[in-house]
C-alpha cells in the first residue's frame, strides 16, 4: 500500500535529517578540536595527514590504534603533491612528500606558517626483473637500464647487458619494459637517477612523476608494475623495495657513482643518504649519491608540518599539534625500529638527529609544545 | 453460412514457412545465448571474488576496526568493521538525498514540465551530468566545500559527492519509466474527478514503482561502489565513526588501500571487503524487491 | 433513482474550493522549484569547473587542447587529442559490445523466459552493477587481460590486414580489454531500464502480431521493439555516460599511454583516466588541464546525447512508431520532444 511507501520514505527522511542535524550540530568543522579525538583518560590523541603513498604504511603503523605512539592517525594515501596541497589548505595536521618542498610550494606555505621539513627515512627502488633461469643480482648500469627504457636495448642477451656480466647466460627473450602509468613519486626518483646519469635521457624525456615513456606498457601502482613483471616472462620494471624485498622479486644491481654494483639492501639505502650536507631547512634530495656502498636509486620522505601548528590553524587544534609531536617523535625513535621489520631503510643518525631536533622545536602559539 | 472444415491441407495455407520457423528458432537461440554470455563474466568474478576473499572472512574480519598495523599479518591488521559502517551511513545519507530530489526532478519533467524550453534544459544539462566521471563529482565538492574554506574533510562531503553522482542515474531512470505510464490511467483518473497531484500519487507512481526501484537500485549500487569521490572529500579513518563531519572510512576506500599493499594479509582484506561490499548489495537487492512485491499485492 | 440535474452552463457545482486546488498548485510550483535548483545547481558546478580550467585553455588554446596530439605533463604541454580519441574508442566499443547483448538479455528476460527462472535470472544481471568499479579494473588486469592476450594476439596476426587492427605490439592492458570491461559494466544498466521499458508494452501490441500469424521472434521484432525504442536509447545513453565517464576501472586496465591509440590491442587512454592519474600530483597548471579535461568530457557526452536524441526524433517522425493507446501517444510526443 501506499501507506508503507510513505512511511518509509518519512522514516528515511527523518532518520538522514536526524543523523545530519546531528552530526552538524555536535562539532563544528572548522577548527574541529573532534570531540572524538580529546583524549580522555590515557586514550590516544588522533591527528590527520595526507601525501606519500610510498610512507603511507609505516605512517599507518606509527599510528595505528593500539601503537605504543599513543597516537591515532587518520591518514590519507593521495600522493605527495596532494599532501603538500592538503596541508596548504589546513585540511590536515602534516603532509608527507618524498620530494622537498619546491620554490612555490614553500612560498605558499609561508603565508600561513613558517613550513619545518623533517626528513623521516628512506626507501630503494629496486630494479626487478622476470627471467627464469638469471639469478638475482644481474649487474647493470645506469646507462643501460635508460637504453632499455629508451628502446634502444631490445633483448636480454644484447651485448651491452652482456658485457657487464661475463658469467652469465642471458636468453634472447625480448625485452617488455613496463613502467608506471599515474603520476608517482616513485617514477620521479627512477627518471630522476636515469636523468642524471644518462644525458640521452635527460634530453628526450626527461624526470618527474610523469614522463612521456619512449616505449614500454604503462601499468597503475606500484602493485601493477610488479604484477606486470611478474605475468611477462622478459619482463622488467621498477618496483618500490618493500615490495619487491617482501614479494622475493629478482632485483638487479645497480653500478653507484663510485663503480661498484650494489644490490637493494636496507644497509645499502641508509649508505645513500651519507655524507649529504643538509641545508638549514634540512631539504635534501638523493641524487646519485657518492658513497661507496650506496644503493644509488634511493628515495628520501619528509613530513611536513607548520612550525607553530595552533598559530597556523591546523584543523586539529592543540590537541593535533601535540599529537603531531608525539606522533614524531615515537616515529623518528621507537618507531624506526619498525622500519627494518617493514623493508623501509632508516636515516643515517647525523641526519637523525636534525630530524629530532626539529621536532623539538616545534611550537604552540610562540611557546613549545609538551 | 457454413464455415468450412479445417482440414489439413486447409490449414497448410496458414502454416509458418520453413524459412521463418528457422529463423525464429535461430533468433530465440541467439537472444539465449546473449543471455548466457552476459552472464559468464559475472559467474568469472564472483568466483574470482570468492576465491580470493572468502578466505578473509571470519567473526573478527566483521566486528574488528582495520588496526592501520600492516607489518605484521594476522589478526594485528583487524578487520573492516568501519568501512562497512562507514559505507552504509554514507550511502544512506546520499540516497536520501538523491533519491527524493531525482524522483522529484523526473516528475516534474514528465508530468508538468514536459514542452516547455525550461524542462529541456534541465534534461540537457541532466543528460550531460551522466557523463561526468566519478571523481570529478568529488572534486566538485572538494572546491566548492573544502578548498579554501578552512574546513576539512567530512563524511557528510562524501555522501553530497555520492548523490551527486546518483542523482543523474535516478532522474533519468525514473524519467524513462514515468514516460511510459499509460495517458489512459492518467485520464480515467483525472475524468473521475481526483486532483493531479492524487493522480500522481495514487496512480502514477506506483504504477512505475517496480521500474523506478531497479534504477534506484543500480544507482546506489554504483554509489556503493565508488573509490573516486571520496578521495578528496570523506577523508580516511580507521576507527569507527558515526559522525558525519569528521573522517569517515569506506569500503571501496578500504579495497582500494588495502590492494596495493605489499603484506598478503592485507591485501586478502581487500578482497574479503569487495566480496563483502557485493553480498551487501545482493542483500539489499533482495529485500527491496520483497518489499516492493509484498506492497503491490497489498 | 434520478441523476443529480446538473444546471446547464452553471460549472460551480463541478469546480473545487480554492482550497481543494491548494495541494495541486503546492505540487507543481513545489516541483517547478526543485528542478530550477537542480539547474542552478549543475550550471554553479560547470562555472565552477570552468573557471579552474581556464588557464589550460588559455595556455593551449580551445580548439588546440581538444584536437592537437601532445599529452606531456612534464614538459607542460597539454593537448588532449589522444584522451579525446581513446574515450571515444572505448565508450565506442563498449556500446557496440553492451547494448545489443544487453537488449538481447532483456528481450530475452521479459519474453522467452521461463517463470520460474526469471527472478533468479534478473537478480543476476542486476549483480553485475553491485561489483565495484575498482574490483572490475584488478580482476581485468589480473585474470581476463592475460586470457585474453593469446587470442587477441592470434586476431592482430590473422587479421593484421585490417589497418587498425593489426600491425602493432599486443601488451596486456589495451583498449580492447578496456573496451570489454566498460561494456560488461554497463550492461546491468541498459539492460534493466530496457527491461522495464519492454515489460509495459501492451499485451494487445504483442497478441495482435501473434494474431496475425507471426512467430514468437517476429513478434518481438514488430510488436516490442519498435515501441521501446525511445526507451531503449534512453537506457544506452545512461550506459554510454557510464562508459565515458568511469574513472578507476578503465585506468587500470589501458595502459594509460597518452599517445595516439594507433590499434585495438595497444595502449591507450581515456579523459577520465588521465584525471584520476594525475590529479594527485598536479599543481597549477597541470591542475587546470585536468579539469579542462573534464570539460572536454562534458562537451562530448553532450554531442553523443544530442545526436542520439535527434536518430531518435527522426525515427518517431518518421511515422513508423506503433500509435497505439494513450501509452504510445506519450511515448511519442516524449520522442517528439526528445525524451
Amino acid at each position: 500500500m501506499i501507506t508503507l511507501h510513505k512511511t518509509a520514505a518519512t522514516v528515511l527522511g527523518v532518520a538522514a535529517l536526524a543523523l545530519g542535524v546531528a552530526a552538524c550540530g555536535s562539532s563544528t568543522n572548522t577548527t574541529g578540536t573532534a570531540a572524538a579525538s580529546k583524549p580522555a583518560s590515557g586514550s590516544s590523541a588522533t591527528i590527520s595527514g595526507a601525501g606519500s603513498t610510498f610512507a603511507a604504511p609505516v605512517y599507518e603503523q606509527w599510528g595505528s590504534s593500539g601503537s605504543a605512539s599513543g597516537v591515532t592517525v587518520n591518514y590519507q594515501a593521495v600522493g605527495s603533491g596532494a599532501g603538500i596541497t592538503a596541508l596548504e589548505d589546513k585540511t590536515v595536521d602534516f603532509g608527507a612528500s618524498d620530494p622537498p618542498l619546491k620554490a612555490e610550494e614553500e612560498t605558499a606555505l609561508k603565508k600561513i606558517g613558517e613550513p619545518v621539513q623533517i626528513p623521516m627515512f628512506l626507501g630503494a627502488i629496486t630494479i626487478s626483473y622476470n627471467l627464469p633461469g638469471v639469478k638475482a643480482g644481474l649487474k647493470l648500469e645506469g646507462t643501460t637500464i635508460a637504453d632499455i627504457y629508451l628502446g634502444k636495448i631490445k633483448t636480454w642477451n644484447d651485448p651491452a647487458i652482456k658485457a657487464l656480466n661475463p658469467g652469465v647466460s642471458l636468453p634472447s627473450t625480448p625485452i617488455t619494459v613496463i613502467h608506471r602509468s599515474d603520476s608517482s613519486g616513485t617514477s620521479a626518483g627512477f627518471t630522476g637517477f636515469l636523468a642524471a646519469v644518462d644525458p640521452e635521457w635527460a634530453s628526450k624525456v626527461g624526470s618527474g612523476k610523469v614522463v612521456p615513456w619512449p616505449t614500454g606498457t604503462g601499468e597503475k601502482g606500484n602493485a601493477g608494475v610488479a604484477g606486470g613483471v611478474q605475468q611477462t616472462t622478459g619482463a622488467i620494471g621498477y618496483v618500490e623495495q618493500a615490495y619487491a624485498l617482501q614479494h622475493n622479486f629478482t632485483t638487479a644491481d645497480v653500478k653507484n657513482k663510485a663503480g661498484n654494483f650494489i644490490a637493494p639492501s636496507l644497509a645499502s639505502t641508509s649508505a645513500a643518504a651519507e655524507g649529504i650536507v643538509l641545508p638549514a631547512n634540512l631539504a635534501f634530495a638523493i641524487k646519485n649519491p657518492s658513497s661507496p656502498q650506496a644503493y644509488p636509486i634511493t628515495s628520501q620522505t619528509f613530513v611536513m608540518v607548520y612550525k607553530d601548528m595552533c598559530k597556523a590553524g591546523v584543523p586539529g587544534g592543540k590537541s593535533a599539534a601535540e599529537g603531531v609531536k608525539k606522533f614524531l617523535e615515537y616515529g623518528l625513535g621507537e618507531g624506526q625500529s619498525i622500519l627494518s621489520k617493514a623493508d623501509y631503510a632508516t636515516l643515517p643518525a647525523t641526519i637523525l638527529a636534525k630530524s629530532k631536533a626539529a621536532v623539538a622545536g616545534l611550537t604552540c602559539e610562540g611557546s613549545p609544545l609538551s | 453460412m457454413s464455415v468450412p472444415a479445417a482440414t489439413p491441407d486447409r490449414l497448410a495455407r496458414f502454416a509458418v514457412s520453413k524459412r521463418r520457423r528457422r529463423t525464429d528458432r535461430f533468433a530465440r537461440g541467439m537472444l539465449l545465448a546473449a543471455t548466457l554470455i552476459a552472464l559468464v563474466p559475472l559467474v568469472l568474478i564472483v568466483y574470482y571474488l570468492l576465491k580470493k576473499g572468502l578466505g578473509a572472512w571470519s567473526v573478527n574480519f566483521f566486528t574488528t576496526d582495520p588496526t592501520g598495523s600492516t607489518f605484521f599479518g594476522g589478526s594485528s591488521i583487524g578487520g573492516i568493521k568501519s568501512a562497512i559502517l562507514g559505507t552504509i551511513e554514507m550511502v544512506a545519507v546520499a540516497s536520501a538525498i538523491a533519491i527524493p530530489i531525482g524522483l522529484g526532478v523526473a516528475l516534474w519533467l514528465v508530468e508538468y514540465g514536459r514542452p516547455t524550453w525550461f524542462a529541456h534544459t534541465v534534461r540537457f544539462f541532466v543528460d550531460v551530468l551522466t557523463g561526468v566521471p566519478s571523481i570529478v563529482f568529488g572534486l566538485f565538492i572538494y572546491i566548492a566545500l573544502i578548498l579554501g574554506t578552512g574546513s576539512s574533510y567530512a563524511g557528510i562531503k562524501g555522501s553530497l559527492a555520492l548523490s551527486l553522482l546518483m542523482l543523474p542515474v535516478v532522474i533519468r531512470s525514473a524519467e524513462v519509466i514515468l514516460q511510459l505510464v499509460p495517458g489512459a490511467l492518467r485520464e480515467s483518473a483525472l475524468a473521475l474527478g481526483a486532483p493531479r497531484w492524487r493522480v500522481i500519487f495514487r496512480v502514477v507512481l506506483p504504477t512505475a514503482l517496480t521500474g523506478m526501484l531497479t534504477g534506484v537500485l543500480l544507482a546506489v549500487a554504483r554509489a556503493a561502489g565508488e573509490t573516486a569521490p571520496l578521495l578528496f572529500t570523506a577523508g580516511h579513518t580507521n576507527k569507527t565513526n558515526f559522525d558525519l563531519s569528521q573522517f569517515m572510512n569506506s569500503l571501496p576506500y578500504q579495497i582500494y588501500n588495502d590492494v596495493t599493499s605489499p603484506t598478503t594479509a592485507v591485501v586478502n582484506r581487500a578482497w574479503g571487503a569487495a566480496l563483502t561490499l557485493v553480498t551487501m548489495i545482493l542483500i539489499l537487492n533482495l529485500i527491496a524487491r520483497l518489499v516492493a512485491r509484498r506492497t503491490r499485492l497489498a | 433513482m434520478e441523476a443529480a440535474s446538473i444546471p446547464s452552463g452553471d460549472r460551480s457545482l463541478l469546480e473545487r474550493s480554492p482550497l481543494a486546488r491548494l495541494p495541486d498548485r503546492a505540487l507543481k510550483y513545489g516541483l517547478t522549484i526543485l528542478a530550477g535548483l537542480i539547474l542552478v545547481l549543475i550550471v554553479y558546478f560547470f562555472v565552477r569547473l570552468f573557471d579552474e580550467a581556464r588557464p589550460a585553455f588559455e595556455a593551449s588554446g580551445v580548439f588546440g587542447f581538444v584536437f592537437k596530439n601532445d599529452w606531456n605533463p612534464a614538459a607542460e604541454h597539454y593537448y588532449a587529442l589522444p584522451l579525446v580519441l581513446g574515450t571515444l574508442l572505448t565508450s565506442g566499443l563498449a556500446l557496440l559490445i553492451g547494448v545489443p547483448v544487453a537488449v538481447a538479455t532483456a528481450v530475452y528476460l521479459t519474453e522467452l523466459c521461463p517463470r520460474r527462472a526469471l527472478s533468479p535470472l534478473t537478480i543476476l544481471v542486476e549483480l553485475l552493477a553491485a561489483v565495484p568499479s575498482v574490483v572490475y579494473g584488478l580482476w581485468g588486469i589480473f585474470f581476463l587481460a592475460p586470457k585474453l592476450q593469446p587470442a587477441e594476439q592470434w586476431f592482430a596476426e590473422t587479421f593484421s590486414f585490417v589497418p587498425f587492427v593489426g600491425g602493432g605490439l599486443v601488451t596486456i592492458p589495451n583498449c580492447f580489454v578496456a573496451g570489454l570491461i566498460l561494456a560488461i559494466m554497463i550492461l546491468p544498466i541498459v539492460s534493466a531500464i530496457a527491461r522495464e521499458v519492454m515489460s509495459t508494452v501492451p499485451p494487445d501490441h504483442k497478441e495482435a502480431a501473434l494474431g496475425l500469424g507471426a512467430t514468437r521472434w517476429e513478434m518481438i521484432r514488430m510488436a516490442v521493439i519498435p515501441y521501446c525504442r525511445s526507451g531503449i536509447v534512453g537506457g544506452a545513453m545512461l550506459g554510454l555516460g557510464r562508459a565515458i565517464g568511469e574513472t578507476i576501472a578503465v585506468t587500470i586496465v589501458i595502459g594509460d599511454s597518452p599517445t595516439l591509440a594507433k590499434h585495438l590491442f595497444g595502449q591507450g587512454y581515456t579523459l577520465a583516466a588521465v584525471i584520476a592519474n594525475e590529479f594527485g600530483e598536479a599543481t597549477g597548471l597541470h591542475r587546470s588541464a585536468l579539469f579542462a579535461a573534464a570539460l572536454v568530457l562534458f562537451v562530448l557526452t553532450l554531442l553523443v546525447n544530442a545526436i542520439a536524441r535527434l536518430i531518435v526524433l527522426r525515427a518517431a517522425r518518421g511515422g513508423r512508431t506503433p500509435q497505439a493507446t494513450g501509452g504510445a501517444a506519450n511515448v511519442g510526443a516524449a520522442a517528439a520532444v526528445g525524451a
